[in-house]
Order: structure tokens, then sequence, then C-alpha cells
């Protein structure tokens, strides 16, 4: 059963095993399996490392109870914050793409979203606020939070952000038109720098109609405006 | 004299007295300015070492420590973290400052609302929030701003909430002796927010209570009631 269950995490159609045992496949895969994870494990005790130096550069007793495992648990946590680089948007789709006879406004708002600012190493979270037109095909709502978690979980700058989900989308859907909407606080200007704690950033990507047409990019900002 | 004095005595012993102390803490400044700036050097000392394993970080992540948008960032991300544990190199008694003054007041004072902004030591990801800190004066008030000081000394730190609260408290206590101290910190942690059990709207509570607010619940309750949102 072990090799069934990789072959579910890894996102692939359990079907492809189910015809028999495929003995090769299975092999390929363990071993393929195997490397992977040795490489996978050595990467972490490089980075487990990286972590100890810094914290003894900062000044910090790495004996100390509370930090003896602190450098596994920071590579780790890293590791998690950064997966959005091991995904791709046509393994999540999972093929939740729906011939639907709809072409009106379709809002997801409210996202929650996490990431790490590429210049200082520093989380910054928000909301992601996603509308599309449909053109002819919907998706599955709750892809379009999943592709904001691939893109999110790298080191990003929020502009680019904006740009590669909404990308994401019309590339997926080729819809009459995007529209995404970012508002986040950046705790390199709230816990350091320049300091000041209320402040937000909104980016925005209008794609297609949302750009071309006013009255469409109106209508999109009004539902999500809070009220 | 009294009729037709404009106002200005000179006393030549207070010109004196005031060129000497002017002197005393020209020279203090110096020593001052001479702890800083090596506290600096070292710091700037350490810059390379913390670079260097940022840059294996992102490596080993798998990006491209070429590309533009990372060119600088083991840098910033090593002054960042400096900047973030800079409260290791700092101490109650210089920034309190001397701002410690006798008054006649022995009512409940609370500094609320104050951000805080540390890292958790288990993760090195962030956890702010707010800090409410309360004393009861025994003859000796503080300057309020202090307060908001000794949260950031300790905040700035490799920190564990409880540990946090209890620094804090401990710190307002051996510098004032007050009759009683209370510290309330409610904080969101990113360890638990962004990666995971991913709860977002979970917040952390955690309080130390000393003196009479321990010993007395009245004491306490209009302290948590004063705090309270």
């Amino acid at each position: 059963m072990e090799y069934r269950t990789a072959s579910e995490t890894n996102g692939k159609h359990v079907a492809e095993y189910q015809n028999g045992f495929n003995a090769d496949l299975h092999v390929q895969e363990e071993e393929g399996g195997r490397a992977g994870e040795t490489e996978t494990w050595s990467k972490l005790s490089r980075i487990q490392r990286a972590y100890s130096t810094v914290l003894t550069e900062l000044g910090e007793d790495v004996d100390r109870e509370g930090l003896l495992r602190t450098p596994l648990r920071a590579a780790k946590a890293m590791q998690f914050l950064t997966k959005g680089y091991h995904e791709t948007t046509q393994e999540i789709l999972n093929d939740a793409i729906f011939d639907e006879n709809h072409d009106e406004m379709v809002i997801v708002k409210d996202i929650d979203l996490f990431s790490l600012c590429e210049h200082h190493l520093v989380p910054f979270f928000g909301k992601v606020h996603i509308a599309y037109l449909p053109n002819k095909k919907v998706v599955g709502l709750s892809k379009l939070a999943r592709i904001v978690e691939i893109y999110s979980r790298r080191l990003q700058v929020q502009e680019r952000l904006s740009k590669q989900i909404a990308i994401a989308i019309s590339e997926a859907l080729e819809p009459a038109g995007v529209a995404v909407v970012i508002e986040a606080t950046h705790m390199c200007m709230v816990m350091r720098g320049v300091q000041k704690m209320n402040s937000k950033t909104v980016t925005s990507v209008m794609l297609g109609t949302f750009q071309e047409d006013p009255k469409t990019r109106e209508e999109f900002l009004s539902l999500i405006r809070k009220n | 004299m009294n009729g037709h004095c404009n106002g200005t005595i000179v006393d030549i012993h207070a010109v004196k007295k005031q060129q000497q102390q002017q002197q005393l803490s020209a020279e203090v400044t110096c020593k001052q300015r001479e702890k800083t700036s090596r506290k600096e050097a070292e710091d700037a000392s350490r810059l390379p070492a913390i670079e260097a394993a940022y840059t294996s970080i992102l490596r080993e992540l798998g990006e491209d420590t070429d590309r533009q948008g990372l060119l600088r960032t083991p840098l910033r991300a090593a002054k960042a973290m400096q900047f973030l544990t800079k409260g290791y190199h700092e101490n109650v008694y210089d920034i309190l400052n001397d701002a410690i003054f006798d008054e006649d007041h022995d009512e409940m004072v609370i500094v609320k609302d104050i951000d805080m902004f540390s890292l958790c030591e288990h993760h090195l990801v962030p956890f702010f929030g707010r800090v409410h800190i309360g004393y009861l004066p025994n003859k000796k008030v503080v300057g309020l701003s202090k307060l908001a000081r000794i949260v950031e000394i300790f905040s700035r730190r490799l920190q564990v909430q409880e540990r946090l609260t209890k620094q804090i408290a401990m710190a307002v206590s051996e510098a004032l002796q007050p009759k009683g101290v209370a510290v309330v910190i409610e904080a969101t942690h990113m360890c638990m927010v962004m990666r995971g059990v991913q709860k977002m709207n979970s917040r952390t509570m955690t309080s130390t209570m000393l003196g009479l607010c321990r010993e007395d619940p009245k004491t306490r309750e209009e302290f948590l009631s004063l705090t309270r949102h």
C-alpha cells in the first residue's frame, strides 16, 4: 500500500497504478522517491547549519534549551513558506474546469494571503480578491484560492504576485476578463525600517473586459468594498 | 539692585559649575558614543557571516540568488535580523535614563495598547500584538514612554511570549519597587497563522501579576476592566 499512498500525495491519478502492479514503474518511483528524499534531507541540513550560524552571529546561545531545535524548525518553516516553487497551476487545478453557460462576474473575495518579502525575508500578509468573467468555462472556487497559495508561498514582491495570479487564471480559463486586487500589510515596513503600524499596500491587475470597460471594473470594485 | 536690575544676575560660581557639568556630560556622551559605536562596529563585523548564511539558505530553498530582486537580499535580511534582535544590546538601566520621579501618587497607572513586535525563538517567525502595563506607584513614578521602551528592549529578541511578559513585569518591578505590577500581552503568532496549524484568527494571551495586583482580586479586576476593549 506504500506506493499507492506516495502516488496520491504526489497528486498523480491513483488510476495510473490501479491496472495491475507495474513492477518497473513501482521500483523507479521508489528509487526516485528515496533519492529525492535524501536530497531534500541534505538541503534541510544545509539550511539548518546556515540558521545555526545566523543565531550564533546574532549573539544568541544555540545550546540553550529554547533554541536547541530551532535551526531545524526554522529550516522546515522556510521550506513550507516557499513550497510554491514546487507546485504548478496545472497540477492543482486538477481538471476542476467545467463547462457552464454563465457569463456574469464570479468573485471570490477575502482570500487570506501569506507571503515572504523577497527583499528582507520577512512576512507580508493580507487579503486577495479575485474576479473573472467566464467564457463558457468556470473553475472550482477553491482552485482560485489554491492558485493564490502557489504563488504566495514564494519569495515575492506584491506587484509580481498580483500579476502572476491574474495571468495564471487567464491562461487556465481563457475568460473574458480577470481582476485581482491584493491588500496587504508588510512586516518589513511595520516591525522595522520606517515602522508605520497601520500602513497597507494595495495592488491590482485588470485583464480583458476589466481593463477595457470601466463599468465592469466599477462593479467589481464596489462588490469587494467593505461595507 | 532691586529696582534697577534688568533681571539678569550673573553668578560666576554658577557659571563655573555649569561649565564643569557640561564638560562631565560631554565626557559621558563621548563614552556612550564609544559604547554605541563599539556595538555598531561589532554588528557590522558580524554581517558577512550572517549574509553568507542567508545566501546559502536562499540557494538551498531553490531560488536564484543572482536575479535582480535577490541580489542584495542576504545583506538586507541580515541587517533586518540584527535590528529585530537589538534588544540583546540594551539594558533597562540605560534606557530608563533616570526618568524616575518622586510623586505622591498611589493610584494605578496604566499604559495600554503598546504595539509589540517580536520573533518566535522556535521558528524565527514574527509574533506581534499589544502590551498593557499597569503599576501601583510607591512614591516613585516613571516617565510613561519608558514603559514602552522597556517593552522594546525585551521584545526585540528571540522570545517566547510567556517569558517576555515576565521579563517586562520584573523589569518594571525592579526599577520602581512599586506596590504591584500587571502586564498583559495579546499577540498573534505567525508561526501558527502562516504555517503549521494555520488558524488565522487565533490570539495568545499571557499575563503576569506581581504584588498587590496578584494578592488583591479587586486591584486585578480594576486593571483588567480598564484594559479591556
